[in-house]
């Protein structure tokens, strides 16, 4: 059943079209996405996204909940990057409690951050090839994801949904190996990356099918609140982790990465470019972070009535930010999540009109969106 | 607060076998190749060529004892009906094992690739797998859709499968081993290949799903251009050897393979090949990830199931094709030379039969070497965007194999 507004049935003069639903079952959106192509031939007219088939009501159920036990609800937004999602409302909650984090807290929460953006990337990699026709990248993604989830795994005993970040730091010590087992995971990646690149981006089948598809020009990816590697493959430096610096990244040494093109291609150069600028992260938490001291601050969970902080950090997708208002409960009045995916997709329609119907999966692909974050 | 004598994790160590070890992408891979699996292959490939051997050399034999059946030493008019149906259904046999045996060999090589193990339980490292999932077909329910043309919808996959048959029937297997040792083996080969893209039609079309539409026109669209190029790669060696008959074109290869003078052609078959057989990166009318699965969305049990055979079955007629064409078909290299068939031959009777083996070995091998070639393809490239593979078939492919035919007319006057 094709679910179309009156208004967006109004017939694309001159095009004789077939609609088409692109999911919610298919396997190249990622989830539970679903698009309305009007695709004349193979060019497509129009497009229609509809979302909400994996709302959950997060916002809403986390009014109801303390703010310790909202955390477990925040790793299921973007299940593919479940740490990330802890940090923002842990930022919020300390700032409108006033509870320290200590610096070895900082430090293990940034390289966290930074190994799960390598998660993401690499399942972004994975299951872009994947929609692109071809298959091993993304075994051989999944399998150094395998081992970066297993670190996940033996420091916080999760491996998607960790519940691991808290209030004034990270809920539980490091095991004793953890710097070690991570500079080995980084270093065994860049020795791989480079292969990976050669299979994928610079391939000369997938530049064929990316470059000039999908163009974002800066203005249009500004003008719809885009952010994160979309963002800055178009050309707009801005990246929460400089300009809105928290926890370690004051102290590391980075330069924002930048692509003009705007194309697909960019998108996906912008994140294998990423990938070295984490491991790069990573190694200078392993080096800098101080081995002995508290990993979780002291302070008092009080906040009081209506007192409102919005914190964003630079997750793998872009601005991920929290809203909290309180009304001096034990839990947040409301919580509202800006989450990156669902931003970076209202630019869609505007991406695929035009395009042709095999385009239109790999603007979606370099989109890099996941649904349980868009609906959440 | 979380009280502070939370202890870290224990930092339980990992099982050998589970260990995270790190390998290294590519050809190291093939280290884990073992002898097991490749007996089971052996054994597997066995089976198609005794398969070979029972149609081309016991089949004429099994009849001629029938006295009814044979007129001055050769078969009567009904012998050779009874010899056609009875080649149809071993032939039918034949593409069928092959395509397991190669849905076998692509799913163990991706696994290879790919760093996991690829089917393993049923016979020994897995090699009935296949004959599982044929079966698993073969039980499925008969299921047409509401709105489906019921009787295009069961003819377009009977189409697409007949005209692999086809291909088989006039491939040269050993000397004299052929079905149909007609002088138009060519044109049979390249109207094989223009049948099967309407059966890709028809069934996109008659499945009433838009999916299935969009791929049948793309696999039409794509089928079609790229007879072209495959036609006129065809013809090079037509022109080359003077001759359509495909034995007569193994003959002419007893030294040099056709290969060497007509690089070009070969370059542009294997090419159009591999959009024929529509594999990575040309398997854009059944593009997974854009069209759910192309012109058999709708397709499920044995319907499907013949479309698999055929794709499958065409992966290894294509590459006999191009083995018999510019690879010396059966002969062993430098046949000319000195031929190990020539000395079993010496030896009479069976020794014509053991030549006939060993031909065979040699076809059905190099037949195996091109086959992997299209599976390594397929395990490393993304797909083609369907303007692209236009671009390349009318833009690169068609002016190639042109340059192909003029630098085969020029060969054959100066060296021939």
């Amino acid at each position: 059943m094709t679910m179309l507004r009156p208004t967006e049935l109004a017939p694309v003069p001159g095009a004789q079209e077939m609609l088409v639903n692109l999911g919610p079952q298919h396997p190249a959106t990622h989830g539970v996405l679903k698009v309305v192509l009007g695709i004349d031939g193979e060019r497509v007219t129009r497009a229609v996204p509809h979302i909400g088939f994996l709302h959950r009501n997060h916002e809403k159920i986390e009014e109801s909940r303390t703010y310790h036990q909202v955390i477990p609800y925040l790793d299921r937004m973007d299940y593919v990057s479940g740490l990330q999602n802890e940090l923002p409302f842990c930022l919020a909650v300390e700032e409108l409690a006033g509870i320290e984090v200590p610096e070895r807290a900082k430090y293990l929460r940034t390289a966290l951050f930074e190994l799960n953006r390598i998660i993401s990337h690499l399942v972004w990699i994975g299951t872009y090839m994947l929609d692109l026709g071809a298959i091993t990248p993304f075994l051989y993604a999944f399998r150094d994801r395998e081992a970066a989830l297993d670190i996940v795994e033996r420091t916080t005993g999760g491996r998607m949904l960790p519940n691991y970040f808290t209030f004034g730091g990270v809920r539980r010590d490091i095991n004793p190996r953890f710097w070690q087992e991570l500079t080995g995971f980084v270093d065994y990646l860049e020795g791989v990356l480079p292969e990976y690149e050669a299979l994928t981006v610079e391939a000369p089948v997938f530049r064929a099918r990316t470059v000039g598809i999908g163009v974002l020009p800066p203005a249009m990816a500004i003008n719809h609140g885009i952010s994160g590697p979309m963002l800055r493959a178009s050309g707009v430096a801005h990246d929460l982790r400089k300009d809105q610096p928290y926890d370690a990244y004051p102290w590391l040494d980075f330069e924002v990465i930048t692509r003009r093109e705007g194309d697909s291609w960019a998108r996906s150069k912008l994140r294998c470019q990423e990938l070295y600028q984490s491991i790069d992260l990573i190694r200078q938490c392993a080096r800098k972070a101080p081995r002995t001291g508290p990993y979780l601050g002291k302070g008092r969970l009080k906040i009081e009535a209506g007192r409102q902080r919005y914190r964003a950090v630079e997750a793998s997708r872009g601005q991920l930010g929290v809203y909290l208002y309180s009304d001096g409960g034990p839990g947040p009045y409301r919580s509202k999540h800006r989450s990156p995916s669902f931003t970076n997709l209202q630019v869609l329609p505007d991406l695929f009109v035009g395009q042709r119907f095999s385009d239109v999966i790999a603007i979606l692909g370099s989109m890099d969106i996941v649904l349980g974050e868009v609906d959440r | 607060m979380v009280p502070q004598d939370r202890p870290a994790l224990r930092s339980i160590p990992i099982p050998k076998d589970r260990r995270y070890q790190p390998r290294h992408v590519g050809y190291s891979a093939l280290k884990r190749f073992t002898v097991r699996e490749l007996l089971s292959y052996g054994l597997l490939f066995f089976a198609l060529a005794a398969l070979l051997v029972t149609i081309y050399s016991l089949l004429p034999w099994l009849i001629k004892q029938v006295p009814a059946f044979v007129v001055g030493g050769e078969l009567s008019g009904w012998g050779q009906v009874v010899y056609g149906v009875l080649a149809a259904i071993l032939g039918f046999t034949v593409v069928a094992v092959a395509a397991l045996i190669l849905i076998l060999m692509l799913r163990k090589y991706l696994a290879l690739v790919q760093n996991r193990y690829g089917p393993l339980h049923y016979g020994p490292a897995g090699a009935f797998q296949t004959v599982a999932d044929a079966i698993k077909l073969l039980v499925k329910e008969d299921f047409t859709p509401g709105k489906a043309d019921r009787l295009v919808f069961t003819l377009a996959p009977l189409i697409v499968f007949v005209s692999a048959l086809l291909l088989l029937t006039v491939i040269p297997f050993a000397p004299g081993w052929v079905l149909a040792d007609t002088s138009v083996g060519l044109l049979i080969i390249i109207a094989a290949g223009t049948i099967g893209a309407y059966g890709v039609l028809l069934a996109g079309w008659s499945s009433d799903n838009k999916f299935g539409l969009l791929g049948g026109l793309r696999a039409t669209a794509q089928l079609i251009s790229y007879e072209i190029p495959l036609a006129l790669s065809l013809l090079t060696v037509a022109v080359w050897v003077g001759s359509l008959n495909l034995s007569a074109i193994v003959e002419a290869q007893r030294m040099w393979w056709t290969a060497l003078p007509l690089v070009i052609s070969l370059l542009v078959y294997l090419i159009a090949s591999l959009a024929e057989i529509k594999m990575v990166p040309f398997d854009l009318p059944e593009a997974e990830s854009e069209l759910v699965a192309g012109f058999n969305t709708e397709y499920s049990g044995m319907r499907f199931g013949f479309f698999f055979v055929a794709e499958f079955g065409e992966l290894f007629l294509l590459p006999a094709i191009a083995v018999t064409l510019f690879f010396g078909g059966y002969h062993q290299p430098l046949a000319g030379w000195w031929d190990f068939a020539e000395v079993l031959r010496g030896w009479g009777g069976f020794g014509e039969f053991l030549a006939n083996l060993y031909g065979l070995f040699w076809f059905l091998l190099k037949t195996a070497l091109l086959s992997w070639l299209v599976m390594w393809l397929r395990a490393t490239l993304p797909r083609f965007r369907d303007d692209q593979l236009m671009e390349l078939c009318w833009k690169v492919l068609i002016p190639l194999s042109l340059v192909g035919l003029v630098v085969a007319v020029v060969l054959r006057l100066v060296f021939k």
